[in-house]
C-alpha cells in the first residue's frame, strides 16, 4: 500500500507541472515524484501512468470510505475467490431449485443422512438464492463500477495529455531500456527511425530529438469494456426478478385442444405430439436391446391470439393463429417475447369427452346420447322426457381426508359428474346420480354402491356409454416450458460487450515507446501492458532498420513481464 | 474399409506420433551434453524434428475427428470418449500455437505429455458411435464444447508451463524451511500425474487380461402408502475388488494373487452400488502411482523435481513465466466465450433458462473466477513468477474437476457424459 501522504505537501515537479496530491509519476515529464523513489533503482510503477486515483487522494467521510474499499483490486479478489468458494458449495448436494415436489426439510436428512441435514440447515440447499451470495453479487457488481471509474478516469487523462520529451530516469527506469552511444545527427536519426516505427502501425510524435511512439491504445479500455459488460449482465439478471419482465410456467396440453395459456391472451394447441426412438439398425451393436435412445419428442403446435369474448366463461372464444410451429427440444416456439419449450410428455391417453345415453335399466328403453365434455361440460342435458343438470364435476376423483369427494388435479384421470335427474317416475325434488366415465373409475369408486345410497333402491336410470366410437380421447399429452423473459436482449447485450472487451484486451497489446537523444546517447524506454517478449522482439526490430543491431534479451530490463 | 474403422486406426497412429514426438523433444533438451555435439545445433535440430512429429500426429488426429464426424453423422464431442480425445486434439493445438509464437523446443517435454495422457484417458471409455438424443441436437453442440475444449486447452499449456517455471525455480539443493515447502509442493504435483498414470496403467492391464467380478445388492423401498419395492442392482468390478460395494454380495468373483473376496466393504455414505465401484478405482490408481513413484525414487535416489530440474537448466525463467500467462492470457477469451457465453444460449434455446446453477454451470463459473481472480492478482497486483505459476498449476486442477469430477462426483444435467 501507498503510505499515507502529508496532509500538505509540494507537488510541483521540477519540470513545472502542478501535480495532484498522490501522483507517483509526473504527469508532464514522467520523473517520479517521491523522493525516495527517486533515489531508488529498479521498475516503475506503470500503473495508470502513475496518475492520482480519487482512491488515494481523499480520504474522509463515509462516501469516501466506501469508495476507497471497493476501488481496491485486493478488495475485489477477495471478493471473487469468496464466491467462487462459496459456489463450490453449492454442489455438494443437489440444489432445492433442482426438483419439482420436495419437502426439502425433511429431504435432505432423508436422502443424505447428519450431513444432509446440516447442509439443509445451513441453507446451502439454496445457495444461490441465499442473502449472502446475492449480496456478494451485488458486491462484486459495485466493487466492478467504482474500480472501472476509480482508474479509467485517470488513465484516460494521462493517455490523452502524453508529453513526448520524458524524464530520462522515467525511461532508465521502464521494464523495457536501451542505453546506447549514438554518433548520427539526433533529429535526423530520430525521423529516419519514425519510418519502420510507421509501418509496424505506430503513431508517432517527435520533438526535436525526442520521439514517443505508440500504437493500439482501445487495447487499454479492454478491462473497462469487460467491466462495464459484466455490469450490464449483472443489472439485467436482477431485473429479471422484477414482476412483469418473467414468466415461467409448467402447462400440459393434451393432444387436439386449444388451451388457455394463463395471465396471456394466448391459446395454444398440441395439433400432434411425436415421440420417437431409435431403432436397433441406429444403435451401436453394444446397445442393442439394452438401451432405449430417444430420437426425437415434437409438438406441432399453433400459437392462437384470443381477440373477443376472452373473459365470458359463457361464450366461446374467438380465436385467431399467430404463429406455427414444431416445437423440439432445441427448437421452441416463439412469437413476441413468448417463447414455448418442449419440456415433458405423457403417453397415457386423456379422455376427453363421452357420448352416454340415458337408459331405463328396467324396461331397456333408451332416450338418447348427449355429448359430455370433460373439461366444458355443458350445464343442463335434455334426453327424452328427463332432464339432467349437473351439480359437481370433479377432474381427479379422490377422497380427502373427511371422507368428502374432491379432485386431487385439474387434470382428468378420474373424472366423476354428479348430475341431478329430473322427470317421470322421479322424486319432485329430483334424484342424485354419481357418473365415472372411465370403466376403471366406475369400478375403483363403486358407482352402483354411491348411487344407491344416493338414490335408494328404486333407482331405473342409467348413464352408459354403447360404442366405443362414443369416447374421444387425446392420444397423449405434451407438457411445454412458457416463457417470457424481457430482461433476455440486455442479458445478451452485457455478454456481447464482455466479449468485446476480452478480444481488445487481451489480443493486443498497448505498446509505447520513448527516446531522447543527447550527448551522443540514445535512450529508450518501452512499456506494453503484456506480451513484452514480442514487444523486445519488435524494438530489435525496428532498431535494425536504422542500423542499429541489439540482442532483444538485452533490452530486458528486469521484470519485464505481465 | 469403412470411414470409423479408418477413424481408429488414424487415431493410433497419431497418439503412437505424439508419443515418439515426445522422446524426440526429451532427446533435443537431454542430449545437449552428449559429447562432441554444440547443444544449441543438438536441439535446433532434434527439435525440429520433434515438431514435425508432432504436427504429423495432430494431423492424423484431425484425420481422426473429420472421418468420425462423416461416419457418425455428428460431431464427435458427443460423449466423454469423443470429448476426451477431441481435448488432447485441442491441447496439441494450443501447443502448435504457443510454440510458434515462442519456439521453446522444451516445452513439448511437458505440454505433448498432457495431451498423451488426455488421449489415453479418452481410451478409458466405451468408444463405439452412439446416436444423439434430442437435446444434443442443435449446432451449439459444435460451439459450445469446441470453444470450451480449445480454451481449456490453453489452460492446460499455461499448466505445463506454470510446472517448468516451478520446476527451473525451485532451489532444489536448500533445506531453508521455505523451499523445503517448495520442494514438497512440487513433488505432491508430480506424484498427483504419477496416480494419474497409475490409474491408467491398471485400467489398461486389468482390461487386458480380461478381470471382472459382479456384486449385486437388493434394495427394498417402501413407498408413502405402505408397499414394498425391491430392485436389484447389479455391478462389474473390472479391477480386482479391494473394497465391495456396501451391503453387496458377491455373485462372480474372480481371484486374483490369491485374493478370493472383498478385502473390506464401503461405507455407508457411498450410496449406491458404483460408489464402491469408484473408490475401489481410486485405491487401485493410488496404490499403482505409490508403486511406480517408489520405482522412480530407487531409480532416481532423490526427489523427482530435483531429478528433473538439470533438465531445465539454462531455460530463461522469465519466459517460462511469460509462456504460461500468455497461453492463459489467449485461453481466457475463448474459455468465456465457449464455456460461458455460448453454453448460456444453447441452455436458453433448449431448456429455457440461461443459467440454472447446475453443477456443471457452477464449475464452469469456478473455472471462470479462477482464472480472473488469476489475471487480477497478475495485473494489477503484480503476482508474478513463483504465485503465478501455482496458481496456473492449480487452476488446471480445476479444469479438470469441472471436465472429470463433476461427471464422476457430482450428477447434473450433463451426465450423459457418464464416467467410468
Amino acid at each position: 500500500m501507498t503510505p499515507r501522504e502529508p496532509l500538505v505537501s509540494n507537488t510541483k515537479c521540477d519540470c513545472g507541472h502542478q501535480n495532484p496530491v498522490g501522483t507517483v509519476l509526473c504527469e508532464a515529464c514522467g520523473k517520479p515524484q517521491d523522493e525516495k523513489e527517486l533515489g531508488a533503482e529498479g521498475n516503475l510503477e506503470m500503473r495508470y501512468d502513475g496518475v492520482a486515483r480519487r482512491s488515494q487522494r481523499i480520504r474522509q467521510g463515509v462516501i469516501d470510505r466506501i469508495w476507497n474499499f471497493f476501488s481496491s483490486v485486493k478488495i475485489a479478489v477477495y471478493l471473487i475467490v469468496i464466491t467462487l468458494l462459496g459456489s463450490m458449495l453449492g454442489t455438494i448436494f443437489p440444489q432445492e431449485s433442482t426438483f419439482l415436489n420436495i419437502d426439502a426439510s425433511t429431504y435432505y436428512k432423508e436422502m443424505y443422512g447428519t450431513a444432509g441435514n446440516i447442509y439443509y440447515r445451513l441453507g446451502l440447499s439454496h445457495t444461490y438464492e441465499s442473502w449472502w451470495f446475492i449480496t456478494l453479487l451485488v458486491m462484486i457488481g459495485a466493487s466492478l463500477v467504482i474500480c472501472s471509474l476509480d482508474r479509467v478516469l485517470p488513465l484516460y487523462k494521462a493517455l490523452t495529455r502524453q508529453k513526448v520529451r520524458k524524464h530520462r530516469q522515467f525511461l532508465t527506469r521502464q521494464k523495457v531500456v536501451l542505453v546506447s552511444p549514438l554518433e548520427a545527427d539526433p533529429e535526423a536519426w530520430v525521423a529516419a527511425l519514425s519510418e519502420p516505427l510507421k509501418k509496424r502501425g505506430y503513431r508517432v510524435k517527435t520533438e526535436g530529438s525526442a520521439l514517443l511512439a505508440e500504437k493500439h491504445r482501445f487495447s487499454r479500455w479492454g478491462p473497462y469494456v469487460i467491466h462495464i459488460g459484466l455490469i450490464i449482465f449483472l443489472l439485467a439478471v436482477l431485473a429479471r426478478g422484477l414482476p412483469g419482465l418473467n414468466m415461467d410456467q409448467h402447462l400440459a396440453f393434451p393432444q387436439g385442444e386449444a388451451a388457455r395459456i394463463p395471465e396471456t391472451t394466448y391459446y395454444l394447441k398440441n395439433e400432434q405430439f411425436t415421440v420417437e426412438f431409435y431403432s436397433d439398425e441406429e444403435m451401436p451393436e453394444e446397445f442393442r436391446g439394452k438401451k432405449v435412445l430417444p430420437k426425437l419428442y415434437e409438438t406441432q403446435a399453433v400459437l392462437y391470439e384470443c381477440t373477443a369474448d376472452c373473459t365470458d366463461p359463457a361464450r366461446e372464444p374467438v380465436l385467431a393463429e399467430v404463429a406455427r410451429h414444431d416445437i423440439r427440444v432445441n427448437s421452441p416456439l416463439s412469437y413476441k417475447g413468448l417463447k414455448a419449450y418442449q419440456f415433458d410428455y405423457d403417453l397415457t391417453p386423456v379422455l376427453r369427452s363421452v357420448q352416454p345415453e340415458l337408459v331405463n335399466s328396467l324396461t331397456g328403453e333408451a332416450y338418447g346420447k348427449f355429448k359430455l365434455d370433460m373439461r366444458n361440460p355443458e350445464r343442463t342435458f335434455q334426453t327424452g322426457p328427463y332432464t339432467l343438470s349437473l351439480k359437481e364435476k370433479y377432474m381427479d376423483f379422490g377422497l380427502n381426508e373427511e371422507g368428502r369427494p374432491v379432485s386431487k388435479s385439474p387434470y382428468p384421470n378420474a373424472p366423476a359428474f354428479l348430475f341431478l335427474i329430473t322427470g317421470p317416475g322421479l322424486p319432485g325434488e329430483g334424484q342424485q346420480y354419481f357418473y365415472f366415465p372411465k370403466q376403471v373409475d366406475k369400478e375403483q369408486f363403486q358407482q352402483q354402491a354411491i348411487n344407491e345410497r344416493l338414490g335408494g333402491s328404486g333407482r331405473f336410470l342409467e348413464l352408459e356409454v354403447q360404442d366405443m366410437s362414443d369416447v374421444d380421447f387425446a392420444a397423449s399429452t405434451s407438457y411445454l416450458n412458457i416463457r417470457i423473459d424481457r430482461a433476455m436482449p440486455f442479458v445478451w447485450t452485457g455478454a456481447g460487450i464482455v466479449m468485446l472487451g476480452l478480444v481488445l484486451g487481451f489480443y493486443w497489446q498497448h505498446r509505447r515507446i520513448w527516446l531522447r537523444v543527447e550527448d551522443r546517447e540514445l535512450v529508450l524506454g518501452g512499456h506494453t501492458n503484456k506480451n513484452w517478449f514480442g514487444f523486445r522482439r519488435e524494438i530489435a526490430a525496428v532498431l535494425n532498420k536504422v542500423d542499429l543491431i541489439v540482442d532483444e534479451k538485452s533490452l530486458d530490463n528486469g521484470g519485464g513481464l505481465a | 474399409m469403412s470411414l470409423l474403422d479408418f477413424s481408429s486406426d488414424v487415431f493410433i497412429i497419431a497418439f503412437f506420433l505424439y508419443s515418439g514426438a515426445f522422446m524426440l523433444f526429451t532427446i533435443a533438451i537431454m542430449g545437449r551434453r552428449w559429447s562432441g555435439r554444440k547443444p544449441e545445433e543438438h536441439t535446433a535440430r532434434w527439435g525440429k524434428a520433434a515438431f514435425i512429429a508432432s504436427s504429423l500426429g495432430l494431423l492424423c488426429h484431425l484425420a481422426y475427428f473429420i472421418t468420425r464426424w462423416m461416419g457418425s453423422g455428428h460431431i464427435p464431442v458427443s460423449n466423454m470418449y469423443e470429448f476426451m480425445t477431441f481435448l488432447s486434439m485441442m491441447i496439441m493445438v494450443a501447443f502448435t500455437v504457443i510454440f510458434a509464437i515462442y519456439r521453446t523446443i522444451i516445452l513439448g517435454v511437458f505440454a505433448v505429455p498432457v495431451s498423451i495422457i488426455v488421449m489415453a484417458y479418452a481410451a478409458v471409455f466405451p468408444q463405439e458411435v452412439q446416436p444423439l438424443i434430442p437435446s444434443l441436437k442443435s449446432i451449439y453442440l459444435n460451439i459450445h464444447v469446441t470453444l470450451a475444449a480449445l480454451g481449456e486447452s490453453f489452460f492446460a499449456v499455461g499448466f505445463a508451463a506454470g510446472l517448468m517455471y516451478l520446476l527451473r525455480t525451485v532451489n532444489f539443493d536448500s533445506t531453508a524451511r521455505s523451499d523445503r515447502k517448495q520442494q514438497r509442493l512440487v513433488e505432491f504435483t508430480l506424484f498427483s500425474i504419477i496416480v494419474i498414470i497409475g490409474f491408467l496403467g491398471s485400467v489398461f492391464a486389468f482390461r487386458g487380461a480380461g478381470y471382472e467380478s459382479v456384486f449385486v445388492r437388493s434394495n427394498v423401498t417402501i413407498d408413502s402408502s405402505g408397499q414394498g419395492d425391491s430392485t436389484i442392482e447389479k455391478v462389474s468390478y473390472k479391477m480386482p475388488p479391494i473394497v465391495a460395494p456396501y451391503q453387496s454380495e458377491t455373485e462372480v468373483f474372480q481371484p486374483f494373487l490369491g485374493i478370493t473376496k472383498p478385502l473390506f466393504e464401503a461405507p455407508s455414505w457411498m450410496n449406491g452400488v458404483n460408489a464402491g465401484r469408484k473408490f475401489n478405482t481410486v485405491i487401485w490408481s493410488l496404490l499403482s502411482g505409490l508403486i511406480l513413484y517408489t520405482m522412480l525414487r530407487l531409480i532416481v535416489r532423490r526427489l523427482l523435481g530435483k531429478a528433473i530440474h538439470p533438465v531445465l537448466d539454462g531455460i530463461d525463467e522469465n519466459d517460462l513465466d511469460e509462456i504460461t500467462y500468455r497461453a492463459i492470457a489467449i485461453g481466457f477469451p475463448i474459455f468465456t466465450l465457449g464455456a460461458l457465453i455460448f453454453a448460456m444460449i444453447w441452455a436458453q434455446i433448449a431448456w429455457g433458462r440461461f443459467w440454472g446453477w447446475d453443477p456443471k454451470e457452477v464449475w464452469a463459473l469456478v473455472t471462470w473466477l479462477f482464472y480472473s481472480a488469476y489475471l487480477h492478482l497478475r495485473l494489477a497486483r503484480g503476482w508474478q513468477g513463483r504465485r503465478s505459476a501455482w496458481l496456473a498449476v492449480l487452476g488446471f486442477l480445476v479444469v479438470m474437476f469441472t471436465l472429470i469430477g463433476v461427471n464422476l462426483v457430482i450428477a447434473g444435467l450433463h451426465s450423459y457424459a457418464g464416467t467410468d
